[in-house]
Parts: structure tokens; C-alpha cells; sequence
């Protein structure tokens, strides 16, 4: 008989908690802004030479650029993850006689360079996780890939090696709607790659302009 | 869904890697061809004033030895011939004795490589902790990749007959010219692949 006094009260309680949630339901936070959560990032666009590498080797922008990238968005204004990256540079210069070790050489010269960064990546954002325009500084480093072959006509002088690379930039990220998992992202950044080879003597300076898409599930 | 997300994920990744235009592809087979010429820095080029050469194109290289005289070859015996009268040199029958002389020969070698993968150049004496001595290779089984390279292409050479080096018994080459690249067998670029060479060796010039 005891027992009908103590469903009353447990009734009563948990009536009451239901009618103070009710009325917040749609004011607790999404689980974007609860947890940690995923974001996958594709990138495309143009890679600018810069510095050194621009005036001794080549000066010649690139649409092949691109790259994709993991976040790992934490419930602090910083995300780490991993971005591997490609960029392909080309440039063609008209027939010139060249001397090499004393050789008179007489070519076609189509000069040619492959990176293929893999890099740790730091985020720290300025607004809120689920705002719908989110500005990001970024810091990265990481290894390169790079293939450098210079073509003397169809012969071609190629070095292929691991490099320490790293870069910097700034980008913003758009939400598609409110609270939604899809959204752009618009990102510049400046990136070195360290080389020394051949007509590189102070590495590869280059600048990426990139817009991409991004998906983020928790 | 999960699945997709992975799939979609390499197939990203796959795209990356793969993805390189050959850079050469609108290249002209004028454009690809590469000139190399080479000089004894000690010769005097001035000193010379007959020539001969070859009545025929030596073939060398590892694909079998012989001479070779076609129309093409004709063609390009002529135009070094033309070429070096147009410097200033005589030409002389080989029993003349000439001052110098100048070997034509097509050059053709095949190899067989296997794919060098980029990570073995960073390995540098990794595996020397269990014994292994440098000058050790990696073998390769032969389902891997290989690939096959050929190389066709013209090798001229100007031999010093009026100073012999008679201590070693042999005759000193003071100039050599190759020329490499595509349609090197077209008849339709010889005469401009010889002009080429002697254009860029002006040094050979006799006042």
C-alpha cells in the first residue's frame, strides 16, 4: 500500500521536468554545437608561383590544384586534421642553346613540377560553431612529395624526393543552411615547399587560391 | 551510408593521386628534338682545312652493329658534307689525306628498367644494420612493373687526323654531335636537324 504515495510523488516529478523542457526544446544546442564532430573538405582552384621559384624556374599559374581534407572540429574555436594536397605547374620555353658541363645543348625546354603535400592541420576559428559564416586563420606542415622533371625536348631530368613543406592562410567557411551539414569554403594560403635542385635553389613558394565544399557529420 | 562516405572518400584520394596530364603531349616532333654538341676545349679549329667522311652510317648501339646506306642516309651524308663546305672546309676522298675526319652513325640501344618507385632513393643505407654492404640492390619479381626504353638517334663525330696522338695510337675526336627527340627518321626534318648542329657550333668556322 505504500507504494501508491510514492507513484504520486514520481508522477508529480517527472511531470514537472516535463514542463520545464517543453518549452526549451528548441532552444538546446544541435549536436554540431554539443560534441566534437567530422568535417570533410574537397578543394579546387589556382596555385600562384611565388618569390624565388616564380622568377628562376616558373611563373606560370595553374588551375591543377586541389586537395582534400579531414577536420576534427573541437568544442573549442580550433579544429586539427590532415589535408593532402596536389599541384601540378608547367611552363614551355621556345627553343634556347644551353651550356651544360660544357655541353652546348639546344632544346625545348617544358619545366615541370609535382607536389603532393601531406600536412597536420590547425584551425582556429572566429565564430561559432554553427554560425553561418565561419572565418578560419590556418597553420600546416607537413611532407611533400615532389616530382621535378625538366624536359629538354622529349629528354627528360627528373628528381624525385621528400620534402619538408608548410604554409599559412586564411579562409572562411559558409553554412548552406542553418544548422545544416553542407556548406562552401573559401580559402588563401601561402605554402613552401623546401628544394634545392637544379634550377630551384630557395624552394617552391606558392600561393593557393581554392574554393570547395564541405560535409560534417558528428 | 557509412560505406558511401568511405567509398566517396578513396575514390577522392584515388582522383588525387592519379591525376597528371603528360606534359609533353603538344609537343611537335621539331620541338622535341634536342641538339647536343660537344668540343675539345684544347682544339684549334683554325688548323684545319681538308675533310672527309664516311662513305656510309655506321649503326651502333645494342640492337646489332653494321652500316647503313638508304636514301635517308644519303641525305644526311650530303648535308654534312654541304655543311662543312659551307664553313670554309675542302672536301677530300679519305685516301687524300684529310686533316679531319667525320663519323655518321645512328645509334640504337633498347633497355629494360624496372619502375623505380620514389621511396627507394630515401631508404639510403637503411638496411645496412643487418649486413647488407652498400652497392646492394633491391631484386624485383617479374610480376612487377617494367618498363621498356628504346633510343634511336644520330650520332656525329669529327676525328683529328693531323695530329695523331701517337703514343696511345689513336686519333683524338676534338667534336661530336647528337641528336635526339622524335621523327629524327623523318625525311622530312634531316636536312634541318644537321643544320642545326653545325649552326650552334660556329667555333668550327675557318676564316
Amino acid at each position: 500500500m505504500k507504494i501508491i504515495p510514492l507513484l504520486v510523488v514520481l508522477l508529480g516529478t517527472s511531470l514537472s521536468v516535463c514542463a520545464q523542457q517543453n518549452p526549451q526544446l528548441y532552444n538546446i544546442p544541435t549536436p554540431f554545437e554539443r560534441y566534437s564532430h567530422y568535417q570533410i573538405i574537397a578543394r579546387g582552384g589556382a596555385a600562384i608561383p611565388m618569390g624565388p621559384f616564380a622568377t628562376g624556374y616558373i611563373d606560370k599559374s595553374t588551375l591543377e590544384n586541389y586537395s582534400i581534407a579531414v577536420d576534427w572540429i573541437l568544442q573549442k574555436p580550433f579544429s586539427v586534421g590532415l589535408e593532402l594536397g596536389h599541384t601540378f605547374f608547367s611552363k614551355r620555353i621556345p627553343r634556347a642553346t644551353y651550356n651544360i658541363d660544357g655541353q652546348d645543348i639546344s632544346a625545348v625546354q617544358t619545366r615541370t613540377i609535382k607536389l603532393m603535400p601531406l600536412q597536420g592541420v590547425v584551425n582556429l576559428y572566429l565564430g561559432t560553431t554553427n554560425a553561418r559564416i565561419r572565418p578560419y586563420l590556418q597553420l600546416a606542415a607537413g611532407g611533400s612529395l615532389v616530382d621535378y622533371t625538366l624536359y629538354y625536348g622529349s629528354l627528360g631530368n627528373q628528381q624525385q624526393s621528400l620534402k619538408f613543406s608548410y604554409g599559412a592562410g586564411v579562409g572562411s567557411k559558409f553554412l548552406f543552411k542553418k544548422d545544416g551539414s553542407i556548406g562552401a569554403d573559401i580559402r588563401v594560403k601561402y605554402n613552401q615547399t623546401a628544394l634545392n635542385f637544379d634550377y630551384i635553389e630557395n624552394g617552391v613558394g606558392q600561393l593557393n587560391a581554392t574554393a570547395g565544399l564541405f560535409y560534417r557529420w558528428w | 551510408m557509412k560505406y558511401f562516405r568511405y567509398a566517396g572518400f578513396a575514390l577522392l584520394l584515388g582522383l588525387i593521386a592519379s591525376c597528371t596530364r603528360d606534359p609533353l603531349s603538344d609537343l611537335s616532333p621539331e620541338e622535341s628534338q634536342v641538339f647536343i654538341t660537344n668540343r675539345d676545349p684544347g682544339a684549334n679549329f683554325q688548323q684545319y682545312k681538308t675533310f672527309s667522311i664516311l662513305d656510309s652510317v655506321l649503326i651502333i648501339g645494342n640492337q646489332g652493329r653494321g652500316t647503313s646506306l638508304t636514301d635517308m642516309d644519303i641525305t644526311f651524308l650530303t648535308s654534312v658534307v654541304r655543311n662543312m663546305q659551307a664553313l670554309g672546309y675542302t672536301y677530300v676522298g679519305p685516301r687524300d689525306n684529310p686533316d679531319v675526319g667525320i663519323n655518321v652513325a645512328q645509334v640504337r640501344n633498347a633497355y629494360l628498367n624496372v619502375v623505380s618507385q620514389p621511396i627507394n632513393p630515401y631508404l639510403g643505407n637503411y638496411w645496412g644494420g643487418f649486413g647488407y654492404g652498400n652497392g646492394f640492390g633491391f631484386g624485383y619479381p617479374a610480376t612487377f612493373s617494367y618498363y621498356q626504353t628504346r633510343e634511336n638517334y644520330w650520332y656525329l663525330e669529327m676525328i683529328d687526323f693531323k695530329n695523331p696522338d701517337n703514343q696511345n695510337n689513336q686519333f683524338d675526336v676534338i667534336w661530336s654531335a647528337e641528336i635526339r627527340g622524335r621523327g629524327l627518321f623523318d625525311t622530312e626534318y634531316l636536312e634541318n636537324m644537321v643544320n642545326s648542329v653545325f649552326d650552334q657550333s660556329n667555333y668550327l668556322r675557318l676564316n
